[in-house]
């Protein structure tokens, strides 16, 4: 029994040791929080799959930068040619991982592909929808690209669009994802992990980092564990509590802003006053530093501080639960039936500590004398409440939600959100509706004063919905590693940015 | 006794049909998946393709007997999230927790067996305090936590194992020990229940009136009598283990049957959830087989 | 009191021993660790049903800016004294009145499963081969049903409340009590006495419920009070996996699961209710352990004869 247990840690030491050497000083392990479905470079919005082959597989034509704005990528200069279309004028020279080069035609198949309807690619709907694009190849390597409705931003939503070579099938994903870009895709061993190894042809500078592994851990003291037992190099997502050991932790604004979105239809949602007791009952500031991380900021509108048309000017609602009675008991007096039960529903799983972020608004509301309960749901049934078409049976209902928009312009939110046609919109002012399709066709400073000048109509004027916070991620990274996560870490990865101490 | 196994076999058949049948329309009561693989603003044109593409617009009936007559040729069609044929993720993620729950139930066996007849002996005795202590605490601490002190423990603080994945050896050690304390200390209370009783039965006190002095010879015909309910309770942690050890899985990175399961059910991905209950199902019914015939071999006057 | 006894039977023949619950309760007293466990489950069975009644209040008043207090700080109110939750809410007020809940769901799931499976198992082993064969497949249908599908269905379909949850706890726990009751009636029933009381022309309710039952129960008693411990754990996971009881309910299983992301930094959220499920399963166990003794003729003396060995 003894020499039995001896062998075995023996042996369990033995290969302790070898696990936990690095194979190599130049490749690294990232750890992500759930498997990929699928390795589809027209998926790569989806943040698991992104963090994988944004700009490490796949690249773009455009490439948006978070300190310097737009930079080339592909695409090495373009132009306004009016009328809606734009020319690009692509980099030459550059290479698929199967050694085809690559020129216009890719890029108009990339277009075609990304809008078929046979594949549904996340892409398409996400950057075009409701928008017709057509390509016209000028020569390998210029293209003019028109967008109807025309879109003053096109160069914006290229910087969305991953190039897939022109044989890329449209009606089916590809499980070898091929791109022109600095990492090659090696294997995928499902259930287990990814690799990833340096394109010895990147057009570009070699990256330092020469492989890289992805593992995929659904627990967040597993992947912050994983770190610091060197097992892994970076954890791009942990949870607030796990974020413990301030050498190792970064936090980052991860462009999520998270708030309730109000039904307008139902009674007695459908009364302003109402409205606003929902935004004075909450206590945001209490929130910050304890149930969120600290570094959170409260929010006036669903896009981040770093969209264009940012409204600096707009004050979030203040804590009065006192004047929210007081506005509960005027909308009674006049009729509203303020009693009727509120429901607050939010989706499980959604943010690390979004069950007691729940409960402790629910706490506040029921403080001030709201009839709400509380409902989490899975994102199945989650998705069937929030976007349309609506059950007709609902009664008055909060939803939580993210809102993840890291992309620079307002574009990508308001119509999805704020027009009647929205998917997600809980409201229908044709005002709000002029207002929407104003902004998205104009340009420059016209462009952010529409914008801001919308998101004070909804936070002031309408009271939308109840905006809460812009929300803070940790990442866990090895010391060994020179590497600072930013706002776009919640949606790509780039290894070549990656290098050692 | 071939009789006994065609009977069986022909009655388990049915049984598995209404099984399938059930997990069928039950898992279609949960929703239409449409809406969850498609862009928020996708039109209803994209939308009615995509159930056309994966047979939703059918009746559920219709569903159903398309379903059946694909079973019959081995078809268990694709999976909705991972696009590509449902019975190859179902069997990759069955090797796995085959593994994993033959290793632990293995060991649970073992040791449960060899413990509980120990403190059965000497009822009250310090070895008996003890065993039931630590077996009973085991049986009642959450899994979860014990997974997750074991890795800042072992792993972090210590550094002996892996915090978790596959590969090595010693990437089972932490998983193993995590899953086997809950059936160990389950069993054990159950072996040494029924090891009590047995040792306190007539024909025992008769062998030890006989002069049966040798212990071993008790304790093997106290045992033999005493494993009756004990199988019947490692087979049903056994079905537990079958099915999946859902949250070791989630926590361990396991690429197990289980957390598959959950996550196709709560995705919708009906094609998976049935290939993966075909599979699980198919494997507890042997397993019941199996045991319904070491109840005779136990006891030969069981017969059927 | 240990004098009064050297051992032998009679002894007993005064005249509280006659009186069966003078004679039970000195074989509790003579068993110390049943007795602490007897007290035990009274305290939490107390809780339960007037816990929430006094506490509720106490319970639910969050406080975000005192979250996760620390425990043993005395110079707080005796709500606090095993520490506050993630929300600032004290965590001894909260396991006092999640017993409610947690014991409900608890005795409920292993009472109907215990019930209808052993029925079920009662009968599959002592009638005819087909109602058996039926009885078993069945069994096996459920037995290879997976529990979490079984609980997303039930859960989703009609609602995550306490009473559901139940139901879908129960379905699941029923095989193990069949199957058990019906593996011992297989092998009773082919026993002398069994055998001899079917000769004397007995009905087959008399022989399963006289004779049959009587050798099974033990048995199941024994999974029974381990399976209170599977049920209050199953509970929890299906909170970990986020399909179990909805906030603002609470069970101790929701309190360890909510409790657990913060295991490396505030233990005591998970720990505290952890320890109640851990120390109601240990107490119901070690006194089902005496009750098996009690109520067996062949091992009484382990309780009646303290003067030998204290026990």
């Amino acid at each position: 029994m003894f020499r039995k247990s001896r062998l075995f840690m023996a042996t369990a030491i033995a290969s302790t040791v070898a696990f936990s050497a690095h194979a190599q000083d130049n490749s690294v392990t990232i750890v992500l929080s759930e498997e990929l479905e699928f390795v589809e470079p027209c998926m790569a919005t989806k943040s698991n799959v992104g963090r994988v082959l944004f700009q490490n597989i796949s690249e773009t034509v455009t490439e948006m930068d978070p300190e310097t704005g737009l930079q080339p990528r592909l695409a090495q200069s373009w132009e306004d040619m009016g009328d809606g279309t734009w020319r690009f004028h692509l980099r030459e020279g550059v290479n698929f991982s199967d050694g085809t080069a690559m020129d216009a035609d890719d890029i108009a198949h990339s277009l075609v592909r990304v809008k078929s309807p046979d594949i549904a690619c996340e892409i398409g709907a996400k950057v075009f929808g409701g928008i017709e694009i057509t390509s016209n190849i000028i020569d390998a390597h210029t293209i003019d690209i028109t967008a109807d409705p025309a879109q003053p931003i096109l160069p914006l939503l290229m910087s969305l669009v991953t190039v897939t070579p022109q044989d890329a099938p449209l009606d089916s994903f590809v499980d070898h994802p091929i791109g022109t870009g600095p990492y090659t895709f090696d294997e995928y061993e499902r259930g287990q992990f990814i690799t990833l190894s340096a394109n010895p042809n990147y057009w570009g500078d070699q990256p330092t980092v020469q492989s890289a592994t992805y593992v995929f851990r659904a627990d967040s003291a597993v992947r912050a564990a994983m770190v610091a037992a060197g097992e892994a190099d970076i954890a791009p997502s942990i949870a607030l509590q796990d974020a413990t050991d301030p050498a190792m932790d970064f936090s980052y604004p991860n462009s999520e802003t998270m708030f309730l979105s109000i039904g307008h239809a139902q009674a007695p949602l459908n009364d302003r006053r109402v409205r606003e007791a929902l935004n004075l009952a909450i206590d945001r500031e209490a929130f910050i530093g304890t149930v969120l991380a600290n570094g959170t900021l409260l929010a006036t509108a669903i896009t981040p501080p770093s969209t264009v048309g940012y409204n600096a000017n707009l004050k979030p609602y203040a804590f009065d639960p006192d004047r929210a009675r007081e506005l509960l008991e005027e909308a009674r007096a006049d009729g509203v039936p303020v009693d009727a039960e509120i429901t607050l529903l939010g989706r499980s799983n959604n943010f690390g500590n979004v069950l007691e972020t729940m409960e402790a608004m629910l706490a506040m509301y029921q403080d001030v004398g709201f009839n709400m309960k509380l409902e989490m749901v899975e994102v199945a049934e989650w998705l069937e409440r929030y976007a349309k078409p609506l059950p007709e049976d609902r009664g008055p209902t909060l939803i939580q939600a993210l809102h993840d928009n890291a992309n620079g312009d307002p574009v990508f939110s308001m119509y999805f959100k704020y027009h009647s046609n929205g998917q997600t919109s809980g409201l229908a002012y044709p005002e709000v509706d002029a207002m929407i399709e104003e902004a998205t066709i104009t340009t420059g400073d016209e462009r952010t004063a529409k914008w801001s000048e919308l998101f004070a109509f909804l936070h002031d004027e309408i009271i939308a919905d109840v905006m809460l916070f812009h929300m803070v991620g940790f990442s866990r990274v090895n010391e060994r590693l020179d590497f600072i996560p930013t706002i776009r870490t919640n949606s790509e990865l780039q290894l070549s940015q990656i290098q050692f101490k | 006794m071939l009789n006994f196994l065609g009977k069986r076999a022909v009655a388990s058949g049915i049984s598995f049909v209404g099984l399938v049948l059930l997990v069928f329309f039950l898992s279609r009561l949960t929703g239409d998946p449409t809406s969850l693989y498609l862009p928020l603003d996708a039109s209803d044109e994209i939308k009615n393709q995509f159930r056309e593409i994966h047979g939703l617009n059918d009746p559920l009936v219709v569903q159903f007997f398309n379903y059946m007559g694909d079973l019959i040729r081995f078809d268990f069609g694709d999976s909705i999230r991972r696009s590509e044929p449902a019975i190859d993720i179902v069997l990759r993620g069955f090797g796995w927790t085959l593994q994993l729950a033959a290793i632990t139930l293995s060991l649970v066996i073992f040791f449960s067996i060899v413990l509980g007849s120990l403190a059965a002996f000497h009822v009250g005795g310090a070895f008996d305090r003890i065993a039931t202590f630590f077996s009973l605490v085991g049986a009642s601490a959450p899994d979860f936590w014990v997974a997750i002190v074991a890795i800042v423990v072992f792993s972090v603080t210590l550094g002996w194992v892996p915090t978790s994945g596959t590969g090595s050896f010693a990437h089972w050690i932490l998983p193993v020990a995590v899953l086997f304390i809950r059936p160990f200390g389950l069993i054990v209370q159950i072996v040494r229940g029924s090891m009590i009783t047995a040792l306190s039965s007539a024909y025992v006190k008769t062998a030890r009136a006989k002069g049966i002095k040798n212990r071993s010879i008790i304790f093997v015909h106290a045992l033999r009598n005493a494993l009756l309910p004990v199988i019947t309770v490692i087979g049903d942690q056994a079905a537990a283990l079958l099915n999946g050890a859902v949250v070791i899985e989630t926590i361990f990175g396991f690429p197990g049957v289980g957390k598959l399961m959950i996550d196709s059910i709560l995705q919708r991905d009906f094609a998976v959830v049935m290939a993966a209950i075909v599979v699980t199902a198919l494997a507890i019914f042997l397993m019941n087989l199996v045991i319904d015939i070491l109840y005779s071999i136990l006891d030969p006057r069981i017969r059927y | 009191m240990e004098n009064t006894q050297n051992g032998q039977p009679s002894v007993h023949d005064g005249p509280e021993t006659h009186n069966p619950y003078m004679q039970t309760l000195r074989m509790l007293w003579n068993d110390k660790w049943a007795f602490i466990s007897v007290t035990f489950l009274l305290i939490v069975l107390a809780c339960a049903v007037i816990g929430p009644f006094f506490l509720d209040d106490l319970a639910t008043k969050q406080n975000l800016r005192g979250r996760n207090a620390p425990p043993f700080d005395f110079s707080t109110s005796w709500s606090f004294w095993l520490g506050g939750d993630a929300l600032g809410r004290p965590l001894l007020a909260r396991i006092i009145v999640a017993a409610q809940n947690t014991i409900f769901v608890a005795a409920g799931a292993v009472f109907f499963s215990m019930i209808i499976g052993t029925s079920l198992g009662l009968i599959a082993g002592y009638t005819s081969k087909t109602l058996s064969q039926v009885i078993m497949r069945l069994a096996d249908v459920i037995m290879a049903f997976p529990s979490l599908l079984l609980a997303v269905i039930v859960l989703f379909m009609l609602d995550s409340s306490v009473f559901n949850l139940v139901i879908v706890l129960a379905i699941t726990r029923i095989p193990v009590y069949l199957r058990t009751a019906r593996a011992e009636t297989l092998e009773v029933r082919e026993r002398m006495f069994v055998q001899a009381a079917k000769v004397m022309g007995a009905s087959t309710p008399r022989i399963i419920f006289r004779h049959i039952l009587p050798v099974v129960f033990p048995t199941l008693i024994t999974i029974a009070t381990l399976d209170f411990a599977f049920v209050m754990l199953a509970e929890s996971a299906l909170s970990f996996l986020g399909i179990g009881i909805q906030p603002p309910e609470i069970t101790w299983g929701l309190m360890v699961a909510q409790g657990r992301p913060y295991l490396t930094t505030a233990w005591w959220l998970s720990f505290w209710p952890g320890l109640a499920i851990i120390l109601t399963t240990m107490s119901l166990n070690l006194v089902s352990n005496w009750m098996r003794s009690a109520l067996d003729p062949a091992q009484r003396w382990r309780l009646e004869n303290v003067g030998k060995k204290s026990g």
